[in-house]
């Protein structure tokens, strides 16, 4: 019940590690993001679809050189809800 | 793909967001090569004046300093050509980029200042108050001493270059780029060869 006001876009382990990951950087390529979180290429594709559906994230997609490229940039919207997202977890643990 | 995750506690939350925070924090994982190359380009350069004028009395020795456009024609294409290999942009790269960006701007215009007034008696003095700017924003933005200790000794330097015959000024900019550059690029690069594989130390290589 506790969960309820926290929001369900954040509230999930991928998406919540995408967004931590992009609040600190300007912007990050898929591969990296990759990585970083151990997640495999589908449901990465996926969970980053769901966080731009919310406008939380901008995806650019472009070439370079014949080599193609997938940008993520946490957008003011992504910032805002990370921040709620915060707010919220620290009302819960009385911190 | 949801049915993977589980249900994260708050506690879990917060854990899994220091943990990315901290993944992508950047650490001092400078290779150090740009530091180094410029470094001895400009001591060589410095050198060179310094033993045409002083025992050949050749005023064309200076033309030795064509070289580092050269190396900085060499350096974009290079830059140009790796530039798809950087898969994260941060803040703090991005930052110190562009303190050196805003240094070779300054330092254009301050040698067309100097050729138009003139004023070869202070070029050396402000030679060297300018570098020490870009090497203490360095050293602060990446939190690596040495680079802070090197742009202070380039003011040090400066100073002294006031009270110096201008001949033997040039000595005091080898010097500086000793202190500021070449000692920082050789600790920069033995703390990234100890600490990051190579496929990596080449990827940040270029901010």
């Amino acid at each position: 019940m506790q969960f309820k006001e926290l929001d369900p876009i954040l509230h999930s382990q991928l998406r919540l590690a995408v967004i931590s990951l992009l609040i600190s950087v300007k912007e990050a390529e898929f591969t990296f993001l990759k990585e970083k979180t151990n997640a495999t290429s589908g449901n990465l594709s996926v969970q980053i679809s769901k966080l731009k559906e919310a406008g939380y994230i901008d995806i650019i997609k472009k070439f370079n050189n014949n080599y193609p490229q997938t940008i993520c940039k946490i957008t003011p919207t992504g910032i805002e809800a990370f921040e709620n997202y915060v707010k919220a977890l620290q009302t819960y643990m009385n911190l | 793909m949801a049915n993977i995750e589980h249900k994260m506690t708050e506690k879990e939350s917060l854990e899994l967001i220091t943990s990315m925070i901290n993944q992508a924090k950047e650490k001092v994982n400078e290779s150090g090569t740009l530091y180094l190359l410029w470094g001895w380009l400009i001591l060589f350069c410095c050198i060179v004046q310094f033993v045409g004028v002083e025992f050949f009395n050749d005023s064309n020795v200076y033309l030795v300093w064509l070289l580092t456009w050269v190396v900085l024609i060499v350096q974009v294409f290079y830059l140009w050509r790796k530039r798809k290999r950087i898969r994260v942009k941060t803040y703090m790269r991005e930052v110190n980029a562009y303190v050196w960006v805003v240094f070779f701007i300054s330092l254009m215009l301050l040698f067309f200042i100097e050729s138009r007034f003139n004023a070869y008696k202070v070029f050396n003095p402000l030679l060297l108050m300018m570098y020490g700017m870009p090497t203490f924003l360095s050293g602060i933005i990446l939190k690596f001493k040495p680079l802070v200790i090197g742009g202070i000794c380039c003011w040090i330097l400066s100073i002294i270059a006031v009270f110096t015959p201008i001949d033997y000024q040039v000595l005091l900019v080898g010097l500086s780029i000793i202190s500021g550059w070449i000692i920082p690029g050789y600790i920069l690069r033995s703390t990234s060869k100890a600490t990051i594989p190579k496929s990596i130390r080449d990827e940040k290589l270029f901010v």
